[in-house]
């Protein structure tokens, strides 16, 4: 069973800011790229047992999330999405060293032995005017959200 | 010979930078990427510093690779001018498909790992000094024109994300072959050991610094600016306390060597 | 808000509900003051100026009344936002040392981050260029209940560290760290901060003369102002509540070390610009109490009025209500006064040639007002007077003069009987927490940045730069406290850990020139937590006193720059008392600097300052036998100041090529070290009995007495020796160096302590990542 957790930040995200400035003043977007937004996406597989997947994705997002100025949503199984923007999920195909540190110590720290594994990635939440925007979220993607020598993206749907 | 230290909001090596440049006979100025990117062209040679250009938002080096500065960096270096790219100049040099310039983005520089007999024993930022075996011929990279094959150097380093990767299977065996790998990490008896502490970030073959086909475009982790004056050394490197507070250190042989291609491009 | 004529729990009532933490007789002596009910943003001003963090009202009276701040080579005392002494005709070195204890234990990377953020703006304002950072931190005990807890702080405060140090592109020299559970709920994060500046070149954080009658602009710089950090200070000033936490998160500023590095370039242009046509600005950042404390105290402190209008300060949204925009803590914000000539320039530099708009979503320069003559402190906001108060009034502050009365405590000497064989307890040592290889932090440090280390963390007692290329000279930087003495005796750990601050830079050869202090403590409120900070800043005063600056006889090691935290207590519990010292050493010529680290087999090691029966609060008793013992270290201040400076004689002599104070762990740790810091093919053989003391071995090797040991260079022994002679200094030839790889000690005639360096490197060098993991 797999526990989602999207988090987001609470005061003004920096970097989306800086990654909105370079697609419209450097890469030519402006005319299409309305808005971006960023959000972290955690994918906690525990097993199949576990009772309350929703009290455990609380207590995990204690750890995971930081509540002073993150807010997050817990999912069990899919993630939904508003609509209204192409979401854009980037993650790394090589080993992610944060990822194993985080169950490492989610297991052995904080006692969680039902977590399995951990997966983390990036959504970037891209609102687009152009005709195809599920084309032009893929070029975005190429052309600055990835390396393709570390990052995999997909578009959520 | 003057050469521009091109400096991006967040760049935090371009004072020591350009004095390494001069102690070693060049002359130049630090280049604000703002400026009217043709200006660039009056220059001999350029280096990216260190730093952490727009706070490595996104990943290192990605969000400066897309300034009009580097556009015409890219002009500059296929004129043949030298560019060397230090750190973040070298990870920005990556980003911007400059490196090892085999026609697109042919690599990342991804986040250290740490790795001692197959486990994560650390990650992250890590600050410290390291041997660097120059595998190139002399005359190959404008950025170790001087240097032996098999020369050793001490210099430090400092970052978050110096460990080359790629999904290309045959890079590696392409950039050996063509001599494009310039520095690998190595002990100070000059062996290369695949593992931390010698491998200090986890990159493929201990890749320290490469050069593109051409030669002219050098990037490398470690700084060779905070080697330039012996006084800069280690203590327990028996070459700190000789000379005067102008005597060369190591890293020198790297601005040196920058200043010597210049001259025989000429 | 109505106040005259209310009664007082009619007054309490109403300033409770409207957040401020200014009591009932101090809300009616403002209204007293001024002769009519206040206005809310008026009574969130005084909130923020009469605040135990911008008024030090608690402290005032006792740091006056000890601390020794002036001296032959004070260029400025701690009045303004950093203090600054002369290193030569022509340069100077200006340092601040601060405390962002409550943040960092709620938040601890943005807190820590902040922490540094905060102390080199001081340093920059004053027209330097920031040079190195140090960090004392003390958290709780990473093996006790509140372990994960404690770790989760640990580990946030030195990624804070570092993310924004590195990027900032300023090298962390020195630090130190103690592990204890009085820190549990109350970690400390101190920092330090050093710049360099030519002495006619620095900038005063204070409006210029002439700014009232000329008209100044007043303009501000950096991030745009939002309610970030709002009620920040009086935050600091209040005691940690479980239950409050959630509330207090809102205090919490963010900080970002990328506008920063961008302002940082930005300042200096500007301050090329107005030095190159001699015109004098004042420069100040906004740190606690944000725009209202820095307006203010800029005015105020030159005699002069401002009048200010929060309409045209740069914001991140127009709803923000007057008080929050006058006192929030938005971090990255500076405030310029200038005459209007330079302001069009002024505004270009950071606006158009650093691109702020561009380099952050909102950041620019804006003038916000004008300097006056008329001794009011105004501020305007959609078209309404929102603040019209005396600056005088507002800025001075009120004193309290609390109750002090001595903590009672029990210590005894433990019962311990002296073991065969010490060298089992020589790795206990080794391994603590607290005395292992710090070296697991500081690799994540950009120590090298900026390309000046001389010597970094590990390799001595202190760090040491060349911080202006050209020049010889050189900056050493060292911290400390030790909390365990402090719960003893708060009186000698105030005294104890100047001497040994300044021992620390004396190892490497350089010598102190001036200390700054940073006072942690519990609740003033209470006569004990009064107490304890009252003898930890009349020890260390009497220390700083008796050291003397070295070359003047009678003169006090000036205390230039420092700060007071008080509060540092929860119901679980609070701080030991913790006065953090810097001490700032110079040396003529780095090359002269020596490590700590063994040189050559054959040397001989020379032990310096007797060992007494002072186990208290030692690393040894705590670490093997659980106990913390009464016999605290003293300061002997005669003989202390001979034996610093002899250290310093002998280094410049160049007959001593390797020093390392004695400390934590006594004299057994200090050889120890010595020996696993180099290359590890060199080891100690010492004979214990040239000590010429009667302890127990095991009490001779782990008394934290102060001292040294000094490895001399082999040949110079009668001139090491007649050094030692010419201050009055025993001379105890302990043994030498070894080719041997190992640590031995023997004690009338018997081996008491034989480990090789493999063994014990193990021991020291994982301490410190198991305590953190």
């Amino acid at each position: 069973m797999k526990i989602k957790l999207r988090v987001w930040l609470k005061i003004p995200d920096a970097e989306a800011a800086t990654v909105k400035n370079t697609l419209r003043r450097r890469m030519g977007y402006e005319s299409v790229l309305e808005d971006l937004g960023r959000e972290r996406l955690w994918s906690i597989d525990v097993d199949d047992g576990v009772d309350d997947p929703m009290d455990l994705a609380r207590r995990l997002a204690r750890d995971l999330v930081n509540e002073n100025k993150e807010s997050y949503r817990a999912s069990v199984g899919s993630v939904e999405f508003e609509g209204g923007y192409v979401p854009v999920r980037v993650g790394l195909h090589i080993e992610d060293g944060e990822a194993v540190s985080a169950l490492k110590r989610l297991r052995d720290r904080l006692g969680f032995e039902m977590v399995r594994g951990v997966e983390r990635s990036v959504v970037w939440k891209l609102a687009l005017s152009s005709p195809d925007p599920q084309r032009t979220a893929e070029e975005i993607a190429e052309g600055l959200l990835i390396n393709p020598h570390k990052d995999f993206y997909e578009i959520m749907t | 010979m003057k050469i521009a230290v091109v400096q991006f909001p967040g760049t935090n090596c371009e004072h020591e930078t350009l004095v390494a440049a001069r102690s070693a006979g060049l002359s130049g100025e630090i280049f604000r990427w703002n400026r009217p990117a043709e200006e660039l062209s009056s220059f001999d040679g350029y280096i990216i510093p260190g730093g952490f250009s727009y706070q490595d938002r996104l990943r290192a080096g990605a969000i400066a690779s897309k300034e009009p500065v580097m556009d015409a960096l890219r002009e500059e270096a296929e004129e043949g001018k030298p560019i060397i790219g230090i750190c973040n100049g070298f990870q920005i040099l990556v980003e911007a498909g400059l490196l090892p310039g085999l026609g697109g983005v042919d690599a990342a520089l991804a986040s250290n790992v740490m790795v001692s007999k197959g486990e994560i024993v650390r990650r992250g930022f890590y600050c410290a000094w390291t041997t660097l075996r120059h595998e190139a011929p002399p005359r190959r990279c404008s950025g170790s024109f001087l240097l032996e094959v098999g020369e050793l150097v001490r210099m430090p380093l400092a970052h978050a994300e110096g460990n080359l990767v790629t999904v290309d299977p045959d890079l590696m065996a392409r950039l050996n072959e063509d001599h494009q790998v310039v520095f690998r990490y190595c002990n100070e008896a000059g062996e290369v050991d695949p593992e931390y502490p010698v491998n200090i970030n986890g990159s493929l073959e201990n890749v320290a610094g490469i050069c593109n086909p051409e030669g002219n475009v050098l990037g490398m982790m470690p700084h060779p600016e905070r080697s330039s004056f012996a006084w800069q050394l280690q203590p327990t490197d028996p070459g700190k306390s000789v000379g005067d507070m102008e005597a060369p250190g190591p890293g020198r042989r790297i601005f040196e060597s920058m200043k010597r291609y210049i001259e025989v491009r000429r | 808000m109505k106040i005259i004529g209310l009664e007082d729990q009619e007054v309490e009532a109403s300033l409770r509900s409207a957040g401020l933490g200014l009591s009932v007789s101090e809300a009616r002596s403002v209204a007293e003051a001024l002769g009519r009910d206040p206005t809310i943003p008026e009574l969130f001003n005084y909130d923020t100026m009469w605040s135990e963090h911008c008024s030090y009202k608690s402290s005032r009276a006792t740091l006056k009344e000890f601390l020794c701040t002036s001296g032959p080579n004070v260029v400025q005392g701690p009045e303004e936002d950093a203090g600054i002494v002369a290193i030569d005709d022509e340069w100077c070195v200006v340092i601040a040392h601060e405390s962002h204890n409550h943040p960092s234990q709620i938040l601890p990377n943005e807190g820590a981050a902040t922490g540094i953020g905060g102390i080199v703006r001081d340093v920059n304002c004053m027209g330097a260029k920031v040079v190195a950072t140090a960090d004392p931190l003390r958290f709780g005990d990473p093996y006790g209940g509140d372990r994960n807890h404690v770790r989760w702080v640990a580990e946030g405060v030195v990624d804070g560290i570092w993310q924004y140090g590195n990027a900032l592109g300023v090298p962390i020299i020195a630090g130190d760290v103690v592990f204890d559970g009085s820190f549990d709920t109350n970690c400390l994060v101190n920092v330090v901060a050093i710049g360099v500046v030519r002495r006619g070149e620095i900038i005063k954080s204070r409006a210029p003369a002439g700014a009232g009658e000329g008209g100044y602009d007043v303009i501000v710089v950096g991030k745009p102002t939002d309610s970030s950090g709002f009620g920040g200070v009086t935050f600091a000033s209040e005691q940690l509540r479980e239950e409050d936490e959630e509330a207090n998160r809102g205090a919490i500023q963010i900080p970002d070390p990328f506008l920063k590095n961008v302002l940082f370039k930005a300042n200096e242009a500007l301050f090329k610009l107005t030095r190159e046509e001699g015109i004098t600005i004042g420069f100040k950042d906004l740190g606690g109490g944000g725009f209202t404390c820095a307006s203010s105290e800029m005015g105020a402190s030159a005699g002069y009025g401002m009048d200010l209008d929060l309409d045209l300060l740069h914001k991140v949204s127009d709803g923000l209500p007057p008080e929050v925009v006058a006192c929030a803590e938005t971090q990255e914000r500076f405030m310029l006064i200038c005459p209007p000539e330079v302001t069009e320039r002024a505004l270009k530099i950071y606006n158009e040639d650093w691109d702020l708009p561009n380099v952050y979503e909102g950041a620019r320069a804006s003038v916000v007002g004008k300097v006056t003559t008329n001794g009011r402190y105004i501020t305007r906001y959609r078209g309404e007077v929102t603040c019209d108060v005396p600056i005088r009034h507002l800025t001075g502050g009120i004193r309290y003069q609390r109750e002090e009365r001595p903590r009672m405590t029990s210590f005894e000497e433990p019962a311990i009987a002296t073991p065969e064989d010490l060298t089992d307890a020589l790795l206990k040592v080794l391994g603590s927490p607290n005395v292992s290889s710090r070296e697991h932090i500081y690799r994540y440090y950009d120590t090298e940045v900026q390309g000046n280390a001389v010597i970094r963390p590990g390799e001595a007692d202190a760090g040491l730069i060349a911080p202006v290329r050209g020049k010889k000279f050189g900056i050493a930087l060292s911290v400390d406290a030790n909390p365990f003495y402090g719960r003893i005796s708060p009186y000698w750990a105030g005294a104890t850990a100047v001497a040994e601050a300044m021992r620390n830079v004396a190892a490497i050869g350089a010598t102190p020139a001036t200390l700054t202090d940073c006072l942690n403590f519990g609740n003033p409120e209470k006569p004990e937590a009064f107490w304890e900070f009252r003898e930890c800043v009349r020890g260390l005063a009497d220390a700083a006193k008796a050291l003397w600056l070295k070359g003047y006889e009678d003169t006090p090691v000036p205390i230039v720059s420092g700060n007071v935290s008080f509060y540092n207590e929860s119901p679980e519990g609070t701080v030991d008392p913790s006065p953090i010292i810097a001490c700032v050493g110079l040396i003529d010529d780095v090359r002269d600097a020596v490590t700590m680290d063994l040189k050559r087999a054959g040397d001989p090691i020379y032990l310096i300052g007797p060992r007494f029966d002072e186990l208290g609060g030692s690393e040894y008793y705590r670490t093997v036998w659980r106990a913390t013992g009464r016999n605290v270290p003293v300061v002997r201040f005669d003989l202390e100041r001979s034996m610093i400076y002899a250290a310093i004689d002998s280094i410049a002599e160049k007959n001593v090529v390797a020093a390392h104070d004695i400390s934590n762990g006594g004299l057994a740790a200090t050889a120890a070290e010595m020996a696993l810091v180099g290359r590890g093919d060199l080891g100690i053989d010492l004979d214990l009995d040239a000590a010429g003391s009667d302890l127990p071995a095991d009490r001779l090797i782990f008394s934290e007495s102060s001292g040294f040991l000094l490895e001399c260079k082999a040949g110079s022994e009668e001139d090491l020796e007649r050094i030692l002679k010419g201050y009055g200094l025993e001379i105890m030839r302990l043994g030498e160096v070894t080719g041997s790889r190992e640590l031995r000690m023997t004690h009338h005639g018997k081996t008491v302590l034989r480990v090789d360096l493999e063994t014990a490197k193990k021991a020291w060098t994982g301490g410190l990542g198991e305590a953190m993991r």
